[in-house]
């Protein structure tokens, strides 16, 4: 019942003409190569082989959190624990080889608390059916505190980060092994988004959740796995930042979480506009990581970045609206 | 459900709701005395006054059946203009204007956008709030501001006290009964009401619902200014993270309130903040750690909207298949 | 003798001290068409949702071709054979006929993770196209379909499994035009002559003589008698008594004097709104009800809305008691003077979780308030029960959420609230939508009170209503008016001016 892009508004519908169906599919791709004509041009050691190999690692990092949330934007539904639980994922799997685990014991346990935490999230809206928001601020801030207190308030040092802080920073040659892995994942999911019966449900499931329970489709369960698997993909995130920088850290989450939801929306408005899917996430989530990359050199401050994201949302759900196939929508209620 | 002034069916729940600060508040003194001082009780009456006015906006926001994730950002950005005024050497109040006038506008943004121009609530207030957080930093580059805040007279809204307590409170207390007034006892709050459960309707029946939505948050906006300017008072300096924390006691003083009393309203929310406020200071008495405050209040609220939202959802949905032959085999009837 | 499709034998049901179907029997032939009729509460609903699987019976046998069969939910009754289209059939807006007809079941391997295969869809579908002929295009959107297509496509859907032999519709009329029912009927009538049985759920009685092959009344969780519309015919029954058990009398209060009219009160010239209606004049005096029918589409219902400010108006004028008034939202209308009691109740005309106190005062808070902003709570309590008394509430209860009430009580409580609107035009469009004729009458007489102090105009696409309650009439037809050319329309002339355009051949 909750279209998190799409609204009551009472704006009447367009009818797009197709040339507005071509800008209104691709804008995001064109912005994309178009920031990275800007910034090479002012800066071209953006350009360098470690540089891209840094853009894609991150990218990467970022895209394996958010591809759950993805799906779970999609339904129709919001999460905003994702940074946290990718922070509890990675405090876990910090504290567990502080306290002298193996990387293979500390790194399933790390993906075992996201998954929890997904089907915690997952039991309360799909089963109980309470709205999304409040359940996933308070399962985030369950996770943080939890996060928090396993630092005792601080971050934990990882001594030695193994086979997984190898992998991450192999690269073959501009690209990261990470960012193959990575996209591997996105390619499988795009498959089961397009090519069968998963992806379409979860598209019903946004528009009409009555249909798709009348048609005998399994909708809660569908949900259920839709949590879980958002609630692994981010403690995965959480567990390979953990190998990345050495270190648990609490705050994690704090700086992924507008770029996550950016991403994932952002790239809703891609291909099928107003539906989150995952090759609009990919794109979306190169794009902030070469605005990330590319202001930096250019000497932009934090702030200034993330007052450029918080416009770049609210300019492309304002495309959307304008240019989107747009559904009356029922009364809403997150 | 907002209720048509006091119903004599909540008096069941009220009575509830006292029984349970009685028995927490029992519970806490057994454990710490100190909890009943006039120390303490005037610290939690303090800390009640910031978390509340916040989350008097917040409801108001609520009952049009809207969310604002922005008044966090909101009231940071409002937090470094007071600063910077005060730093500048101007009048207490001039200062505090200017903050509520820094927020009207980021409420009128968000008003204008999401009621006129029909952008999705949750994601726009996600992006304005993010960018009026960016905006803070424009001040001082993001350096805490703490010149003439010690002549400027704001430290004594801290220090004010009346018949012993926080002076803070009872202004919370008397805003708290304007709005009650206001919103079950005027024409304003009717239709407040009426955009919020069916904006149809309300439209139809001659109610500016555009204006109302906008409203409200506005609202939403100045009363976290109101919050801040509190905790300014008490830190006696300006940084960009005060009013970082605003965001999850308010959603969950108005959402456990409303589990609790069984519907959005004011006094719910007052309800749900006093013992969101007794709970955290309880448990810090107790010395527990900062760090877990988020993850307490969480689970309170996780656990309040379970047990009484589900539960009294189900029962109605059941209650629902008896009440509709009642009514017309009775009225037939007769 | 063969055996009957469906057949019922003593079912009951209670709610708690309620009886909602009180023993029962009820006998479904094969491949014939059967109507059930009855009031809101009767008890045809609870009947159709036991066999539908969403409520257990608590006592009685249902038979399937013979078999008895015990159904628990509505899975259970899907594989019995039995399939049920809602009155508001819940379908995916944004996906194609075919997706919706095959939801849940492309491929035959349940599941998540079967294949989706768009062409293979279309091939089913084009299949089911073959053996029940209709004209559609499956390769639309939902939400670019007229009304009764999504009809159509919800048959569909129901009927999208091989082994169904009884297809439940309920009200699959109410929101169709006359020309767009045809098309179900034909639909109907190639489905029975495949050999699927069809009971359906109606209030409007024409269609049952029309489209039924028999047809049973419910009343007060009985079921009183099964008849066919011949017999009807040849014993000179009422239909409606039969439902009330009672007789009844006319229906519509008597036409005004057209002596007695009194001033202009609403003189509309010109109205245009895009392309959807033009060129609309009209004249009403205090005293008069002035009818308006078209079909859905026809622009009634924009008309509707362009008088109460909802839509802009393109050209033309509206003179108020002689004052110019151009609407710019419902909140100038009623300033002006101009109440509108909306098509659809529960969308547009009240605030269902509030009080009937709340709901009345609502479009005039300006009477229900002080100066200052604040509610006169024991004025409005005391106003709204007069209200309430004067259009005959029940239960008379003011406090009570509107959602209690039946859907004829809540017509009334809009009206109530057209009342302290204290408007100087009424503007009534399809008042009596889901309402039982026991209200149904009640609301005319109220209509014919208001018009004796106000101007009242009643626009609907029921022709029978649109002619009965008003003095005169005029049509839309596809936006272009058609007004009598001397004297006033005949309920037949009304009818073809409405449905073509032209009234000459009627």
């Amino acid at each position: 019942m909750t279209d998190v892009i799409s609204t009551h508004a009472v704006a009447e519908r367009r009818h797009s003409k197709a040339i507005n169906r071509i800008i209104g599919r691709y804008w995001l791709v064109a912005t994309l190569l178009v920031m990275i004509a800007v910034f090479a041009f002012l800066k071209p050691q953006l350009l360098d082989n470690s540089n891209i190999a840094t853009i894609l690692r991150s990218s990467a990092l970022m895209a394996i959190m958010i591809l759950g949330l993805t799906w779970v934007i999609a339904a129709g539904k919001i999460d905003v624990s994702f940074m946290q639980i990718a922070a509890l994922g990675n405090m876990t799997t910090a504290w567990l080889l502080a306290s002298g685990s193996g990387w293979a014991l500390a790194a399933t346990c790390g993906v075992a608390v996201g998954a929890v935490a997904g089907l915690l999230n997952g039991t309360l809206i799909a089963i109980l059916g309470i709205p999304p928001l409040i359940v996933t601020i308070a399962t985030g801030g369950i996770c943080a505190s939890i996060a928090a207190a396993l630092g005792k308030g601080t971050s934990i040092r990882i001594a030695d980060a193994g086979l997984l802080g190898d992998l991450l920073f192999t690269n073959w040659g501009p690209v990261p092994v990470i960012a193959v892995i990575a996209a591997l994942f996105y390619l499988i999911s795009w498959y089961a988004q397009e090519k069968l019966t998963f992806g379409h449900y979860i598209f019903a499931l946004a528009q009409n959740e009555k249909a798709v329970n009348e048609a005998g489709i399994a909708a809660r369960s569908l949900l259920l796995f839709l949590f879980v698997f958002s609630g692994i993909c981010s403690a995965i995130a959480g567990v390979l930042l953990a190998a990345s920088l050495s270190s648990g850290q609490p705050m994690i989450g704090s700086s992924y979480f507008i770029d996550g939801l950016t991403a994932v929306l952002l790239g809703g408005l891609m291909l099928r506009i107003g539906k989150p899917n995952v090759l609009g996430t990919t794109t979306a989530v190169l794009l902030l990581s070469v605005l990330v990359s590319g202001s930096a050199m250019v000497g932009w401050a934090d702030y200034q970045r993330q007052i450029v994201k918080g416009v770049l949302l609210l300019v492309g759900v304002a495309v959307a609206m304008q240019f989107g196939h747009r559904s009356s929508s029922p009364i809403q209620g997150a | 459900m907002p209720k048509h002034g006091i119903v004599p069916a909540g008096t069941v729940r009220f009575l509830a709701f006292a029984a349970l600060v009685f028995i927490i508040g029992a519970a806490f003194t057994a454990v710490e005395p100190r909890f009943l001082s006039t120390q303490n009780i005037s610290a939690v009456t303090r800390h009640m006054a910031a978390n509340g006015l916040a989350a008097l906006g917040l409801t108001l926001v609520v009952i049009v059946r809207k969310f604002d994730l922005s008044f966090a950002g909101t009231a940071c950005f409002s937090a470094m203009t007071i600063g910077f005024m005060i730093a500048g050497g101007h009048d207490l109040w001039l200062c505090i204007m200017a903050g509520v006038l820094a927020a009207a506008i980021v409420g009128a943004f968000n008003g204008i956008a999401i009621s006129y121009f029909g952008l999705p609530d949750i994601v726009t207030t996600i992006a304005t709030g993010s960018i009026a957080g960016g905006l803070a930093f424009l001040y001082s580059q993001g350096r805490t501001i703490f010149r003439n805040f010690v002549t400027s007279g704001i430290l004594d809204l801290n220090d004010a006290r009346l018949f012993g307590y926080s002076a803070s409170f009872f202004f919370l207390i008397a805003l708290y009964a304007v709005a009650w007034v206001f919103m079950h006892r005027t024409r304003y709050g009717a239709s407040f009401h009426a955009t919020g459960e069916n904006p149809v309707s309300a439209y139809f029946s001659g109610v500016p619902t555009r204006t109302y939505t906008m409203m409200a948050f506005i609202i939403c906006a100045i009363t976290s200014v109101f919050a801040v300017v509190l905790i300014l008072a008490e830190s006696g300096t300006a940084d960009t993270n005060k009013g970082a924390t605003l965001l999850m006691p308010a959603y969950a003083g108005v959402f456990l309130g409303a589990a609790l009393l069984g519907g959005t309203s004011v006094l719910a929310t007052l309800a749900g903040t006093l013992l969101i406020t007794m709970l955290l200071d309880g448990f810090s008495l107790l010395g527990v750690p900062y760090y877990y405050s988020d993850g307490v209040v969480s689970a309170i609220l996780l656990t309040g909207v379970v047990l009484f939202d589900a539960r009294v959802r189900q029962l109605f949905s059941d209650l629902a298949s008896f009440i509709q032959p009642v009514t017309s085999a009775s009225e037939k009837r007769s | 003798m063969t055996v009957p499709a469906l057949c019922a034998k003593a079912v009951s049901k209670r709610f708690g001290r309620i009886n909602a179907l009180d023993d029962v029997d009820f006998v479904l032939e094969k491949g014939e068409v059967h109507a059930l009729l009855g009031v809101n509460g009767a008890g045809k609903s609870t009947f159709i949702k036991i066999l539908s699987g969403v409520y257990i019976k608590d006592k009685g046998v249902i038979e399937v071709d013979g078999r008895e069969i015990d159904c628990h939910n509505p899975k259970d009754a899907i594989r019995c054979g039995i399939a049920t289209v809602q009155q508001h059939p819940e379908l995916v807006a944004d996906f194609t006929g075919y997706e919706n007809i095959f939801l849940g079941r492309e491929s035959a391997r349940a599941g998540f993770l079967s294949g989706i295969d768009r062409s293979v869809l279309k091939r089913r579908g084009d299949e089911l196209l073959s053996r029940f002929p209709v004209e559609i295009d499956l390769s639309r959107r939902i939400e670019d379909m007229s009304a009764v297509e999504r009809e159509i496509i919800a048959i569909l859907q129901a009927i999208g499994g091989d082994h169904i032999r009884i297809l439940i519709l309920d009200e699959p009329t109410s929101t169709l035009t006359e020309v767009e029912k045809e098309v179900l009927f034909r639909l109907m009538n190639t489905l029975r002559a495949s050999g699927i049985s069809i009971l359906y759920i109606t209030h409007r009685l024409e269609e049952v003589m029309e489209i039924a092959d028999r047809f049973s009344v419910f009343r007060g969780g009985r079921m009183i008698s099964t008849m066919t519309p011949q017999q009807v015919r040849d014993k000179n029954l009422s239909l409606a008594e039969l439902m009330l058990g009672e007789t009844l009398g006319a229906v519509f209060p008597d036409k005004a004097d057209p002596a007695q009219l009194g001033e202009l009160v609403l003189d509309v010239r010109n109205l245009r709104h895009q392309r959807l209606f033009s060129n609309v004049s009209f004249q009403l005096r205090r005293g008069e009800i002035l009818g308006v029918f078209g079909l859905v589409g026809s622009g009634i219902d924009e008309l509707s809305k362009v008088l109460y400010g909802a839509l802009a108006t393109d050209a033309g004028s509206v003179e108020l008691n002689g004052r110019k008034v151009s609407p710019k939202s419902p909140a100038e209308a009623l300033k002006a003077g101009i109440f509108l009691v909306p098509g659809d109740r529960r969308v547009e005309g009240l605030a269902l979780q509030q009080s009937s106190i709340f709901n009345i005062t609502l479009a005039n808070l300006g009477r229900a308030s002080s100066f200052a902003g604040f509610l006169k709570r024991s004025a409005n309590r005391r106003e709204s029960e007069e209200f309430a008394a004067r259009v005959a509430l029940s239960p008379a209860n003011v406090t009570m959420p509107v959602s209690g009430f039946s859907g004829g009580n809540q017509q009334k409580i809009v009206v109530a609230k057209g009342l302290f609107a204290d408007a100087d035009v009424y503007i009534f469009v399809e008042p009596t939508v889901g309402v039982d004729i026991g209200a149904r009458a009640k609301l005319y007489g109220l209509m014919r009170e208001l018009a004796m102090t106000s101007g009242v105009i009643v626009m609907s696409t029921d022709c029978d209503e649109a002619h009965g309650i008003s003095d005169r009439a005029f049509a839309l037809y596809k936006g272009r008016q058609v007004v009598p050319a001397g004297g006033v329309f005949t309920r037949n002339e009304l009818l073809m001016a409405g449905i073509i355009g032209d009234a000459t051949h009627a």
